[in-house]
């Protein structure tokens, strides 16, 4: 299944408490996704948390594309990647 | 009744499917698993724990190698009192009696369990049924329950698509895993032996575990017959696991004689072996003192008593003794079980046909087999059908030429309309030379015509086309009639394919004067369609009553093929006329008829066109749905997959999604074998879009010229359009040709206002931002909007690029800009060659500049010329400095790298 590096921009900045209810908002990602057989790998957020940076294997981009509408989770890019480890290079 | 092992969670599944069911929705449960996994062992137990609450509706599919079409309906309809089992004697219309057992199911107050066995040899109006109940198993209070060996499905298994067609909401899978380790251990030990290696042996497969238990010793050597197996038989009776035959022959070798005698005579019938059939057989160990044989096999485990019929427990063990048959034993015992049944009112053909053919009776298979074709044809089951041809062939070496011809067009359109296109050309071609041999003209005739259609099939044009000029040239020698009037049709349908309307025209027309005179309703309905078709895509308006009229004489007199296709040509038509309102109700009412007759290749098709106009209409999750769904299903023809294909592709280009190429490369190396316009132009302006968008137009020029070439010699104004606008956007073009589509020529004369104004018009909102994007900044934000609401992130972060480097402030937040225009209408590149231009360098530098030929510089000028209406270079570098064109800060080196970065790849 190909591999995803997902971009989004969150002008208001995303903000996912460390408590139960932020738990409960991405076990329901997590749900959703799996309805489309799309896994959320991990995401990086910058610093502002303004934008993610979210690793996703999913079946094509429109499945990214479907379950984002679901989520309610905004897309500026998708891009297909593969895994580079500097350390393999030794 | 001892525990199930290791089955409770697959129980409880059950359970809460049944659950849902009593509360009115209804439900499907897939049992899969290999060979002896304890599928039915499962129904078996789940169906007897609900006996109280349910009704149970129990059918099975039997291993014949030609299945009896709806052979598990009539064991279902057998539990039944309603009109079903005498509409099913009377041989009734399929639909009738499919809505008769949906009726039956819905009518008593109980909820239903259907269970369907080894679905994964069902004849083909079987899985027709399953597909119907499927669609409808909403609405009804039923539990459908079907078990298949998953291991027996290849990639291509008519069946994977029946189950992909199943409601997924209401679909639940279970696949039997092996026993554990410890399981057997269980088993070993409850029968009073040490488990040793057995888990290793059987692989936990419960039947092999429990057959070889109850061998008396593991190593039992049957009477195997080693080297047998590959004389001929069907290729279901050779795939015995050694160690299953083993145990079997092992267990059946410590029965009496008598018990194995009857054990033989069952094991060549498949499926139920009814009392009456064996008594019919009269065989020396059927009176009285045998029964106690036939006790000891059902004591022994070997055989299982039904309702007035034994069977096997297990097909495996049925397979393993009768392949231990001696060949002439196993011969002489079909031919009893023939003769046996070929006494019964009404004939059983297929079963007589299957037991003729394994008794090697060649007369018995020319007496069953063509009524066993037809019977099949009769109820849908074309696969069936061509393999009872294919068998009658086998022994037809007896018969006339003519009435070996005859079947070999039977078998050639069995397969022609089962998709085994290859075998259907390999029979036609076979008939075309005993027609030959008899000196019959008119067979001859429309044998050629159905090789010119058969080709067409396979993607070959060129065969397609000389063998319907072949087959014209054969008939006209002959007086005219309903043969000639589809050959002229024919010639209409290829050229209508193929854009070439004129000579559509001219075809069809003949063939609608011949077939009137013959009243050949068929071939006008296919003629009239045909016409319609050319008309239409020449611009005729008249064509609409032809395709009407079309769809009308289908539907009055239930040709559901033509009026599928009529269907499909109207929407096709209406879409590639950008028509979308039309377009739409067409689709609407044409899919849903196809939904309703189950007419699967057209739905697909017309499912792709669907997915097109919405993706013009600027409705591309949709358009992607659509698309998607079409390439999902299993064995599309290429003619299908193309257009899904090219919108699927078109649609991650302009959302700068990735895997849009390798999609868009596939679809043009299909598209070029068909060599159809319209296959190979939305795939060439998805492409020419991609390198526009990648800041590369220059890249696909051939492939674009190569179409817009095809598109003007057909005078398809839309597609011209499209690729001249191609062509104009990478300043390949200065002036829309003669025949372009109004809004397309309006945009390329630098009339971005009417062009944008006819866009929205149409229910274009991409074309229309497009066309917005080349004009003054008031127009270029309402298209940013636009793209931006579509997920044109391509297109919008080049436009927002444009308008920032135009001075443009307070844009709304975005993605990052990638090119785009200016009020001039100029593109980037030409922005690039003005600014080079300025610097008064010739075209052969420029061309070294920006690494493209001095040919394609030149290009670009002569645009640039025309776009600024200056009569010279120096003109238009004086009118670029005076409006300030220059003075944008985009000139060519400062710009382009970051360009590169921020368009997608």
């Amino acid at each position: 299944m190909p591999r995803y590096l997902i971009e989004r921009t969150f002008p208001e900045g995303l903000q996912i408490p460390m408590t139960a209810e932020g738990a409960g908002a991405c076990l329901n990602v997590v749900e959703t996704n799996a309805e489309d057989g799309v896994t959320w790998v991990h995401s990086y957020v910058s610093d502002d948390k303004d934008k993610t940076f979210c690793i996703y294997d999913a079946p094509s981009p429109e499945a990214v594309r479907r379950v984002a509408r679901r989520n309610k989770l905004p897309v500026d890019r998708i891009t297909e990647v593969r895994v580079l480890d500097p350390y393999f290079y030794h | 009744m001892h525990a199930l092992l290791e089955r409770d969670d697959c129980l409880d599944t059950l359970a809460a499917a049944f659950y849902d069911v009593a509360a009115g929705q209804g439900q499907v449960v897939l049992v899969s698993g290999e060979a002896g996994i304890g599928k039915t062992a499962l129904v078996e137990r789940f169906t007897t724990m609900q006996q109280e609450a349910a009704r149970v509706l129990w059918g099975a599919c039997e291993a014949l190698f030609t299945p009896r079409p709806l052979g598990p309906l009539y064991d279902l309809a057998y539990q039944t009192q309603g009109a079903l089992p005498v509409l099913l004697e009377a041989e009734a219309d399929r639909a009738a009696i499919f809505a008769a057992f949906l009726g039956e199911v819905q009518a008593g107050p109980a909820p239903v369990i259907v269970v369907v066995e080894d679905v994964h040899w069902a004849d083909e109006a079987t899985l027709d049924l399953l597909k119907f109940l499927g669609r409808r198993i909403h609405r009804a209070a039923v539990l459908l329950l079907l078990t298949y060996r998953d291991d027996e499905l290849g990639p291509d298994h008519p069946l994977r698509f029946v189950l992909g067609d199943l409601p997924s909401r209401l679909t639940r899978r279970l696949r039997l895993s092996p026993l554990s380790e410890e399981a057997v251990a269980t088993l070993s030990q409850q029968a009073g032996r040490p488990p040793g290696d057995l888990h290793a042996i059987t692989g936990g497969n419960p039947f092999f575990v429990t057959e070889v238990l109850s061998g008396e010793g593991r190593s039992g050597k049957g009477r195997s017959g080693e080297g047998r197996s590959g004389e001929g038989r069907s290729g279901a009776q050779q795939r015995i696991p050694a160690t299953v035959r083993d145990a079997v022959l092992a267990r059946a070798a410590r029965l009496s004689p008598a018990a194995r005698e009857v054990l033989g005579v069952i094991s060549v019938v498949p499926g139920r072996t009814e009392r009456r059939l064996l008594e019919a057989m009269r065989a020396p160990s059927l009176d009285a003192p045998s029964l106690e044989a036939l006790d000891e096999c059902i004591y022994a485990g070997m055989l299982r008593l039904g309702t007035g019929a034994l069977s096997f427990r297990h097909e495996l063990a049925r397979r393993a003794v009768e392949a231990a048959l001696s060949p002439l034993r196993r011969q002489a015992l079909h031919r009893q079980v023939l003769e046996a049944l070929s006494g019964r009112e009404p004939p059983e053909v297929a079963r007589l046909a299957y037991h003729a053919r394994e008794a090697g009776d060649g007369a018995a298979v020319l007496r069953y087999g063509p009524a066993a074709a037809r019977q099949a044809a009769a109820l849908s089951a074309h696969r069936e059908a061509a393999a009872h041809y294919q068998t009658v062939l086998q022994f037809a070496g007896t018969l006339s030429l003519e009435e070996q011809a005859r079947f070999l067009e039977g078998r050639s359109y069995e397969c022609y309309l089962t998709d085994q296109i290859g075998e259907a050309l390999q029979a036609r071609q076979a008939a075309l030379e005993l027609w030959g041999r008899l000196n019959r003209s008119l067979e001859q005739g429309d044998t050629l015509r159905w090789m010119s259609r058969l080709h067409w099939f396979s993607g070959h044009k060129a065969e397609a086309d000389r063998y319907a000029e072949e087959a014209v040239r054969v008939l006209e020698a002959l007086p005219p009639g309903p043969e000639l009037a589809m050959a002229y049709s024919n010639r209409a349908h290829l050229h209508m394919l193929a854009d070439e309307t004129a000579e559509a025209v001219r075809w069809g027309s003949q063939a609608i004067e011949l077939a009137d005179r013959f009243g050949d309703t068929e071939t006008l309905v296919h003629a009239l369609n045909n016409v319609g078709s050319a008309l239409l895509l020449g611009g005729d308006e008249a064509g609409w009553d032809h395709l009407e009229k079309s769809l009308r004489l289908a539907r009055e007199h239930g040709l559901q093929e033509h009026a599928a296709r009529a269907a499909t040509n109207l929407s096709s038509c209406a879409v590639r006329d950008r028509n979308y309102a039309r377009a739409m109700d067409y689709l609407g009412a044409g899919i849903a008829y196809c939904i309703e007759h189950d007419l699967d290749s057209w739905l697909l098709y017309m499912t792709a066109w669907r997915a097109r106009a919405l993706f013009e209409q600027g409705d591309w999750a949709r358009a992607a749905e659509d698309a998607g769904w079409v390439l999902a299903q299993y064995n599309v023809p290429p003619i299908t997959r193309i257009p899904a294909m090219a919108v699927l592709g078109h649609v991650r280009v302009r959302r700068g999604d990735p895997a849009a190429l390798p999609l868009l490369d596939e679809a043009q190396a299909l598209a070029m074998q068909t060599a159809e316009l319209q296959r190979i132009g939305p795939v060439a302006s998805a492409r020419a879009e991609a390198a526009w968008l990648a800041g590369a137009p220059e890249e696909r020029l051939d492939e674009v010229r190569a179409c817009f070439d095809l598109a003007r010699h057909h005078k398809s104004p839309w597609l011209l359009g499209e690729m001249a606008f191609w062509r104009w956007r990478a300043g390949d073009l200065v002036e829309p040709p003669e025949g372009t589509a109004e809004p397309y020529a309006l945009h390329m004369r630098g009339h971005w206002r009417a062009a944008a104004a006819a866009w929205r018009q149409l229910g274009c909102p991409y074309e229309e931002a497009l066309a917005l994007s080349d004009g003054d900044p008031e127009a270029q934000m309402a298209a940013l909007e636009i793209f931006e609401s579509l997920g044109a992130a391509p297109a919008g972060s080049a436009l927002r690029r444009t308008l920032r480097a135009g001075g443009v402030r307070g844009l709304p937040r975005g993605p990052r800009p990638a090119t785009r225009a200016n009020p001039m209408g100029l593109t980037d590149r030409q922005m690039e060659v003005l600014g080079l231009l300025a610097e008064g360098l010739t075209n052969a530098e420029i061309a070294e500049r920006l690494f493209i030929s001095p040919k394609t510089a030149g290009h670009h000028v002569s645009a640039i010329l025309a776009k600024l209406d200056a009569r010279s270079r120096v003109e238009a570098a004086t009118l670029a400095l005076e409006r300030g064109l220059l003075g944008q800060g985009r000139l060519p080196d400062g710009d382009s790298q970051d360009r590169e970065e921020a368009v997608p790849k």
